[in-house]
Protein backbone atom coordinates (compact mmCIF):
# COMPACT_ATOMS: atom_id res chain seq x y z
CA UNK A 1 0.00 0.00 0.00
CA UNK A 2 1.24 3.42 -0.67
CA UNK A 3 1.47 5.90 2.01
CA UNK A 4 1.97 9.64 0.08
CA UNK A 5 0.81 10.85 -2.71
CA UNK A 6 3.84 11.71 -4.56
CA UNK A 7 5.02 7.95 -4.68
CA UNK A 8 1.61 7.19 -6.31
CA UNK A 9 3.95 9.50 -9.15
CA UNK A 10 2.16 9.09 -12.63
CA UNK A 11 -0.47 6.54 -11.57
CA UNK A 12 -2.27 9.57 -9.90
CA UNK A 13 -6.16 9.94 -11.10
CA UNK A 14 -6.44 13.73 -11.88
CA UNK A 15 -2.99 13.43 -13.33
CA UNK A 16 -3.99 11.04 -15.97
CA UNK A 17 -7.05 12.73 -16.59
CA UNK A 18 -5.10 16.02 -17.18
CA UNK A 19 -2.53 13.88 -19.74
CA UNK A 20 -5.36 12.26 -21.69
CA UNK A 21 -8.07 14.68 -21.97
CA UNK A 22 -6.69 16.95 -24.69
CA UNK A 23 -5.19 14.66 -26.65
CA UNK A 24 -8.47 12.63 -26.56
CA UNK A 25 -10.75 15.90 -27.57
CA UNK A 26 -8.18 16.58 -30.35
CA UNK A 27 -8.68 12.88 -31.96
CA UNK A 28 -12.31 13.24 -31.44
CA UNK A 29 -12.36 16.06 -33.63
CA UNK A 30 -10.32 14.07 -36.41
CA UNK A 31 -12.37 11.02 -36.06
CA UNK A 32 -15.93 12.69 -36.26
CA UNK A 33 -14.57 13.08 -40.45
CA UNK A 34 -14.86 8.87 -40.28
CA UNK A 35 -18.47 9.91 -38.50
CA UNK A 36 -19.57 12.00 -41.50
CA UNK A 37 -18.64 9.91 -44.17
CA UNK A 38 -20.54 7.42 -42.40
CA UNK A 39 -23.65 9.27 -41.96
CA UNK A 40 -23.21 10.36 -45.21
CA UNK A 41 -23.14 7.01 -46.88
CA UNK A 42 -26.44 6.10 -44.94
CA UNK A 43 -28.36 5.61 -48.29
CA UNK A 44 -25.84 2.93 -49.50
CA UNK A 45 -25.38 1.35 -45.92
CA UNK A 46 -29.56 1.03 -45.62
CA UNK A 47 -30.06 -0.32 -49.68
CA UNK A 48 -27.05 -2.48 -48.96
CA UNK A 49 -27.45 -3.58 -45.33
CA UNK A 50 -23.85 -5.78 -46.10
CA UNK A 51 -21.89 -3.29 -46.16
CA UNK A 52 -22.48 -2.17 -42.80
CA UNK A 53 -21.98 -5.63 -41.19
CA UNK A 54 -18.64 -5.03 -42.73
CA UNK A 55 -17.87 -1.87 -41.25
CA UNK A 56 -16.64 -2.04 -38.09
CA UNK A 57 -13.99 -5.39 -38.98
CA UNK A 58 -12.63 -3.09 -41.70
CA UNK A 59 -11.60 -0.57 -39.72
CA UNK A 60 -10.70 -2.78 -36.22
CA UNK A 61 -8.60 -5.05 -39.09
CA UNK A 62 -6.71 -2.10 -40.26
CA UNK A 63 -6.35 -1.14 -36.61
CA UNK A 64 -5.18 -4.12 -35.19
CA UNK A 65 -2.67 -4.59 -37.49
CA UNK A 66 -1.05 -1.38 -37.62
CA UNK A 67 -1.19 -1.92 -34.04
CA UNK A 68 0.70 -5.22 -34.30
CA UNK A 69 3.35 -3.54 -36.52
CA UNK A 70 3.79 -0.66 -34.52
CA UNK A 71 4.42 -2.14 -31.13
CA UNK A 72 7.22 -4.33 -32.95
CA UNK A 73 8.58 -1.44 -34.58
CA UNK A 74 9.24 0.57 -31.05
CA UNK A 75 9.82 -2.40 -29.50
CA UNK A 76 12.97 -2.89 -32.21
CA UNK A 77 13.88 0.36 -31.73
CA UNK A 78 13.89 0.74 -28.28
CA UNK A 79 15.84 -2.82 -28.17
CA UNK A 80 18.32 -1.20 -30.61
CA UNK A 81 17.80 -3.60 -33.44
CA UNK A 82 15.92 -1.63 -36.23
CA UNK A 83 17.12 1.72 -37.52
CA UNK A 84 14.37 1.77 -40.13
CA UNK A 85 16.57 1.76 -42.98
CA UNK A 86 15.49 0.96 -46.50
CA UNK A 87 17.81 -2.24 -46.14
CA UNK A 88 16.49 -3.53 -42.96
CA UNK A 89 15.48 -7.25 -44.54
CA UNK A 90 13.37 -8.06 -41.23
CA UNK A 91 11.67 -4.62 -41.16
CA UNK A 92 10.42 -5.92 -44.86
CA UNK A 93 9.77 -9.12 -42.74
CA UNK A 94 7.17 -7.99 -40.70
CA UNK A 95 5.53 -5.44 -43.10
CA UNK A 96 5.23 -8.82 -45.43
CA UNK A 97 3.72 -10.60 -42.48
CA UNK A 98 1.09 -7.91 -41.96
CA UNK A 99 0.03 -7.80 -45.84
CA UNK A 100 -0.24 -11.58 -45.54
CA UNK A 101 -2.57 -11.36 -41.89
CA UNK A 102 -4.48 -8.83 -44.53
CA UNK A 103 -4.94 -10.72 -47.04
CA UNK A 104 -6.10 -13.91 -45.30
CA UNK A 105 -8.65 -11.33 -42.86
CA UNK A 106 -9.95 -9.67 -45.74
CA UNK A 107 -10.58 -12.89 -47.55
CA UNK A 108 -12.68 -14.35 -44.19
CA UNK A 109 -14.11 -11.57 -43.91
CA UNK A 110 -15.65 -11.62 -47.23
CA UNK A 111 -16.62 -15.06 -47.07
CA UNK A 112 -18.29 -14.80 -43.77
CA UNK A 113 -20.06 -11.60 -44.61
CA UNK A 114 -21.14 -13.68 -47.76
CA UNK A 115 -22.57 -16.22 -45.22
CA UNK A 116 -24.29 -13.89 -43.21
CA UNK A 117 -26.15 -12.31 -46.13
CA UNK A 118 -27.24 -16.00 -47.19
CA UNK A 119 -28.79 -16.75 -44.43
CA UNK A 120 -30.68 -13.30 -43.68
CA UNK A 121 -31.89 -13.75 -46.79
CA UNK A 122 -30.48 -10.93 -48.60
CA UNK A 123 -27.91 -12.64 -51.37
CA UNK A 124 -28.21 -8.60 -52.75
CA UNK A 125 -24.60 -8.70 -53.62
CA UNK A 126 -22.25 -11.65 -54.86
CA UNK A 127 -19.27 -13.23 -53.30
CA UNK A 128 -17.20 -11.95 -56.16
CA UNK A 129 -18.24 -7.94 -55.12
CA UNK A 130 -17.90 -8.51 -51.27
CA UNK A 131 -14.40 -9.93 -52.37
CA UNK A 132 -13.50 -7.24 -54.57
CA UNK A 133 -14.95 -4.70 -51.78
CA UNK A 134 -13.18 -6.57 -48.96
CA UNK A 135 -9.48 -6.88 -51.12
CA UNK A 136 -9.64 -3.16 -52.63
CA UNK A 137 -10.31 -1.53 -49.57
CA UNK A 138 -8.84 -3.73 -47.10
CA UNK A 139 -5.66 -3.82 -48.37
CA UNK A 140 -5.69 0.00 -49.38
CA UNK A 141 -6.04 0.52 -45.36
CA UNK A 142 -3.64 -1.79 -44.42
CA UNK A 143 -1.36 0.16 -46.63
CA UNK A 144 -2.10 3.43 -44.82
CA UNK A 145 -1.66 1.21 -41.69
CA UNK A 146 1.89 0.37 -42.79
CA UNK A 147 2.67 3.79 -43.97
CA UNK A 148 1.50 5.38 -40.69
CA UNK A 149 2.88 2.80 -38.45
CA UNK A 150 6.58 3.54 -39.94
CA UNK A 151 6.40 7.20 -39.89
CA UNK A 152 4.72 7.61 -36.72
CA UNK A 153 7.26 5.31 -35.04
CA UNK A 154 10.04 7.00 -36.68
CA UNK A 155 8.76 10.72 -35.85
CA UNK A 156 8.19 9.82 -32.26
CA UNK A 157 11.50 8.44 -32.15
CA UNK A 158 13.11 11.45 -33.14
CA UNK A 159 11.09 13.99 -31.29
CA UNK A 160 12.19 11.80 -28.49
CA UNK A 161 8.83 10.89 -27.90
CA UNK A 162 8.31 7.04 -26.25
CA UNK A 163 6.64 6.00 -29.64
CA UNK A 164 5.31 3.08 -27.15
CA UNK A 165 2.65 6.10 -25.45
CA UNK A 166 1.54 7.80 -29.09
CA UNK A 167 2.05 5.31 -32.29
CA UNK A 168 -1.06 3.39 -31.61
CA UNK A 169 -3.74 6.27 -30.80
CA UNK A 170 -2.35 7.92 -33.84
CA UNK A 171 -2.32 4.99 -36.04
CA UNK A 172 -5.44 4.03 -34.82
CA UNK A 173 -7.09 7.22 -35.62
CA UNK A 174 -6.00 7.80 -38.63
CA UNK A 175 -7.13 4.10 -39.95
CA UNK A 176 -10.47 5.43 -38.87
CA UNK A 177 -10.77 8.36 -40.52
CA UNK A 178 -8.97 7.67 -43.61
CA UNK A 179 -10.22 3.85 -43.82
CA UNK A 180 -13.73 5.06 -43.72
CA UNK A 181 -13.55 7.21 -46.93
CA UNK A 182 -11.84 4.12 -48.73
CA UNK A 183 -14.34 1.83 -47.80
CA UNK A 184 -17.11 3.74 -48.98
CA UNK A 185 -15.53 4.83 -52.05
CA UNK A 186 -14.53 1.73 -53.04
CA UNK A 187 -17.78 -0.09 -51.99
CA UNK A 188 -19.66 2.69 -53.97
CA UNK A 189 -17.12 2.19 -56.65
CA UNK A 190 -17.87 -1.43 -57.18
CA UNK A 191 -21.65 -1.08 -57.00
CA UNK A 192 -21.97 1.50 -58.61
CA UNK A 193 -24.20 3.16 -56.43
CA UNK B 1 15.99 -14.75 -36.68
CA UNK B 2 16.33 -15.08 -40.25
CA UNK B 3 13.91 -12.65 -42.25
CA UNK B 4 11.17 -15.73 -43.71
CA UNK B 5 11.17 -17.06 -39.57
CA UNK B 6 10.57 -13.80 -38.51
CA UNK B 7 7.53 -13.46 -40.80
CA UNK B 8 6.10 -17.14 -40.10
CA UNK B 9 6.48 -16.25 -36.38
CA UNK B 10 4.52 -12.56 -36.48
CA UNK B 11 1.62 -14.54 -39.44
CA UNK B 12 1.26 -17.83 -36.75
CA UNK B 13 1.35 -15.12 -33.26
CA UNK B 14 -1.10 -12.81 -34.41
CA UNK B 15 -3.59 -14.84 -36.67
CA UNK B 16 -5.90 -16.48 -34.15
CA UNK B 17 -6.34 -13.20 -32.21
CA UNK B 18 -7.25 -11.52 -35.18
CA UNK B 19 -9.52 -14.04 -36.10
CA UNK B 20 -11.27 -13.96 -33.14
CA UNK B 21 -11.94 -10.08 -33.47
CA UNK B 22 -12.64 -10.72 -37.27
CA UNK B 23 -15.74 -12.35 -35.41
CA UNK B 24 -16.41 -9.82 -32.70
CA UNK B 25 -16.19 -7.54 -35.29
CA UNK B 26 -18.84 -9.34 -37.56
CA UNK B 27 -21.33 -9.22 -34.36
CA UNK B 28 -20.71 -5.22 -33.99
CA UNK B 29 -21.60 -4.98 -37.81
CA UNK B 30 -24.91 -6.56 -37.64
CA UNK B 31 -26.01 -4.45 -34.64
CA UNK B 32 -24.43 -1.68 -36.62
CA UNK B 33 -27.02 -2.08 -39.46
CA UNK B 34 -30.14 -2.23 -36.71
CA UNK B 35 -28.35 1.06 -35.23
CA UNK B 36 -28.71 2.66 -38.96
CA UNK B 37 -32.20 1.47 -39.00
CA UNK B 38 -32.85 2.78 -35.38
CA UNK B 39 -31.41 6.87 -37.03
CA UNK B 40 -34.82 7.98 -38.21
CA UNK B 41 -35.90 7.98 -34.77
CA UNK B 42 -32.44 10.13 -34.03
CA UNK B 43 -31.45 11.44 -36.85
CA UNK B 44 -27.47 11.90 -37.12
CA UNK B 45 -26.87 9.34 -34.49
CA UNK B 46 -24.19 7.89 -36.90
CA UNK B 47 -21.98 10.47 -36.90
CA UNK B 48 -21.12 9.86 -33.44
CA UNK B 49 -20.64 5.57 -33.96
CA UNK B 50 -17.31 6.13 -34.90
CA UNK B 51 -16.03 8.34 -32.62
CA UNK B 52 -17.67 6.70 -29.80
CA UNK B 53 -15.72 3.45 -30.48
CA UNK B 54 -12.60 5.23 -31.07
CA UNK B 55 -12.53 6.94 -27.57
CA UNK B 56 -13.50 3.45 -25.80
CA UNK B 57 -10.18 1.90 -27.71
CA UNK B 58 -7.92 4.73 -26.60
CA UNK B 59 -9.17 5.49 -23.03
CA UNK B 60 -9.11 1.39 -22.36
CA UNK B 61 -6.32 0.45 -24.07
CA UNK B 62 -4.32 3.12 -22.14
CA UNK B 63 -6.09 1.85 -19.19
CA UNK B 64 -4.84 -1.78 -20.26
CA UNK B 65 -1.50 -0.57 -21.34
CA UNK B 66 -0.89 1.12 -18.14
CA UNK B 67 -1.76 -2.11 -15.64
CA UNK B 68 -0.02 -4.32 -18.30
CA UNK B 69 3.02 -2.17 -17.25
CA UNK B 70 2.57 -2.08 -13.69
CA UNK B 71 2.17 -5.94 -13.54
CA UNK B 72 5.99 -5.69 -15.48
CA UNK B 73 6.86 -3.56 -12.67
CA UNK B 74 5.43 -5.18 -9.84
CA UNK B 75 3.49 -2.36 -9.11
CA UNK B 76 0.25 -3.63 -8.98
CA UNK B 77 -0.65 -7.48 -8.15
CA UNK B 78 -2.72 -9.66 -10.24
CA UNK B 79 -5.84 -9.79 -8.17
CA UNK B 80 -8.59 -8.24 -7.01
CA UNK B 81 -8.09 -6.15 -4.41
CA UNK B 82 -8.03 -2.68 -2.37
CA UNK B 83 -4.61 -1.34 -4.27
CA UNK B 84 -4.39 2.61 -4.44
CA UNK B 85 -2.98 2.52 -7.93
CA UNK B 86 -5.46 0.72 -9.61
CA UNK B 87 -7.95 2.44 -8.11
CA UNK B 88 -6.71 5.84 -9.46
CA UNK B 89 -5.88 4.23 -12.84
CA UNK B 90 -9.69 2.99 -12.76
CA UNK B 91 -11.41 6.15 -11.50
CA UNK B 92 -9.20 8.23 -14.31
CA UNK B 93 -10.32 6.13 -17.21
CA UNK B 94 -14.16 6.10 -15.93
CA UNK B 95 -14.02 9.60 -15.24
CA UNK B 96 -12.62 10.44 -18.93
CA UNK B 97 -14.87 8.13 -20.72
CA UNK B 98 -18.00 9.83 -19.08
CA UNK B 99 -16.57 13.30 -19.62
CA UNK B 100 -15.88 12.18 -23.47
CA UNK B 101 -19.22 10.86 -24.11
CA UNK B 102 -20.64 14.26 -23.26
CA UNK B 103 -17.80 16.07 -25.49
CA UNK B 104 -18.77 13.41 -28.38
CA UNK B 105 -22.18 14.30 -28.21
CA UNK B 106 -21.60 18.27 -27.93
CA UNK B 107 -19.22 17.79 -30.82
CA UNK B 108 -21.41 15.92 -33.44
CA UNK B 109 -24.54 17.77 -32.46
CA UNK B 110 -22.65 21.09 -33.24
CA UNK B 111 -20.97 19.00 -36.86
CA UNK B 112 -24.80 18.36 -37.82
CA UNK B 113 -25.88 22.10 -37.26
CA UNK B 114 -22.59 23.30 -39.06
CA UNK B 115 -23.62 20.97 -41.94
CA UNK B 116 -26.94 21.74 -41.95
CA UNK B 117 -28.02 18.44 -41.77
CA UNK B 118 -31.08 16.31 -40.05
CA UNK B 119 -30.58 16.07 -36.33
CA UNK B 120 -31.26 14.91 -32.86
CA UNK B 121 -31.66 17.01 -29.81
CA UNK B 122 -28.42 17.83 -28.06
CA UNK B 123 -30.19 15.97 -24.71
CA UNK B 124 -30.74 13.00 -26.70
CA UNK B 125 -27.37 12.55 -28.01
CA UNK B 126 -26.16 13.67 -24.41
CA UNK B 127 -28.62 10.65 -22.58
CA UNK B 128 -27.95 8.18 -25.41
CA UNK B 129 -23.95 8.38 -25.30
CA UNK B 130 -23.81 8.72 -21.57
CA UNK B 131 -26.23 5.87 -21.13
CA UNK B 132 -23.97 3.73 -24.24
CA UNK B 133 -20.59 5.42 -22.04
CA UNK B 134 -21.91 4.49 -18.77
CA UNK B 135 -22.44 0.71 -19.47
CA UNK B 136 -19.22 0.11 -21.40
CA UNK B 137 -17.17 1.81 -19.33
CA UNK B 138 -18.31 -1.07 -16.74
CA UNK B 139 -17.89 -4.02 -19.31
CA UNK B 140 -15.02 -2.64 -20.36
CA UNK B 141 -13.25 -2.29 -16.67
CA UNK B 142 -14.24 -5.41 -15.34
CA UNK B 143 -12.87 -7.75 -18.77
CA UNK B 144 -9.52 -6.02 -19.07
CA UNK B 145 -9.03 -6.89 -15.18
CA UNK B 146 -10.46 -10.37 -15.31
CA UNK B 147 -8.36 -11.61 -18.83
CA UNK B 148 -5.49 -9.46 -18.04
CA UNK B 149 -4.71 -10.75 -14.64
CA UNK B 150 -6.00 -14.21 -15.37
CA UNK B 151 -3.67 -14.33 -18.41
CA UNK B 152 -0.58 -12.85 -16.26
CA UNK B 153 -1.13 -15.45 -13.68
CA UNK B 154 -0.96 -18.56 -16.35
CA UNK B 155 2.20 -16.96 -18.25
CA UNK B 156 0.78 -14.51 -21.30
CA UNK B 157 2.44 -10.89 -21.81
CA UNK B 158 -0.71 -8.34 -20.47
CA UNK B 159 1.14 -6.19 -23.37
CA UNK B 160 -0.58 -8.81 -26.05
CA UNK B 161 -3.50 -9.19 -24.35
CA UNK B 162 -4.93 -5.63 -23.84
CA UNK B 163 -4.76 -4.48 -27.76
CA UNK B 164 -7.34 -7.70 -28.38
CA UNK B 165 -9.45 -7.45 -25.32
CA UNK B 166 -9.63 -3.61 -26.10
CA UNK B 167 -11.00 -3.82 -30.04
CA UNK B 168 -13.13 -6.73 -29.10
CA UNK B 169 -14.93 -6.08 -26.14
CA UNK B 170 -15.07 -2.31 -26.90
CA UNK B 171 -16.86 -3.33 -30.59
CA UNK B 172 -19.11 -5.49 -29.32
CA UNK B 173 -19.77 -4.23 -26.14
CA UNK B 174 -20.09 -0.82 -27.71
CA UNK B 175 -22.40 -0.95 -30.73
CA UNK B 176 -25.02 -2.85 -28.04
CA UNK B 177 -24.98 -0.45 -25.60
CA UNK B 178 -25.63 2.28 -28.00
CA UNK B 179 -28.26 0.34 -29.60
CA UNK B 180 -29.91 -0.45 -25.66
CA UNK B 181 -29.12 2.93 -25.09
CA UNK B 182 -31.41 4.22 -28.22
CA UNK B 183 -34.10 1.91 -27.39
CA UNK B 184 -34.08 3.52 -23.78
CA UNK B 185 -34.17 6.74 -24.72
CA UNK B 186 -36.80 6.63 -27.24
CA UNK B 187 -39.13 4.03 -24.76
CA UNK B 188 -38.46 7.55 -21.90
CA UNK B 189 -38.40 10.26 -24.29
Amino acid sequence: MIGSNESLGSWQANRIVRHMAPLLIALSMIVLIAGVTLEDARGLLAEYGILAVMVPTMIAAGGNLGAILSARLSTRLHLGLADLRVRDRTLWANVAAIYALGLTLFVALAVGAYTISRLTGDPAVTLFELLTIALGSGLAIVSIAVVASITATWASYRLGVDPDDVTIPVVTNVVDVLGMLVFVAVSSAVLGF
Amino acid sequence: MSASEEFASIYREALPVLLISLVGGLFSGLVLEIVISQADTFPGLLVAVPVFLATRGNVYGALGGRIASGLHQGLIEPRFQRDERLLNAVLASFTIAISMSIVIATLSWAALALLGWESASLPEFVAILLVAGVLTSVVLILGLLVVIFAGYKRGYDPDNLVGPIVTTLGDVFGMSFLLLATILVEAIG
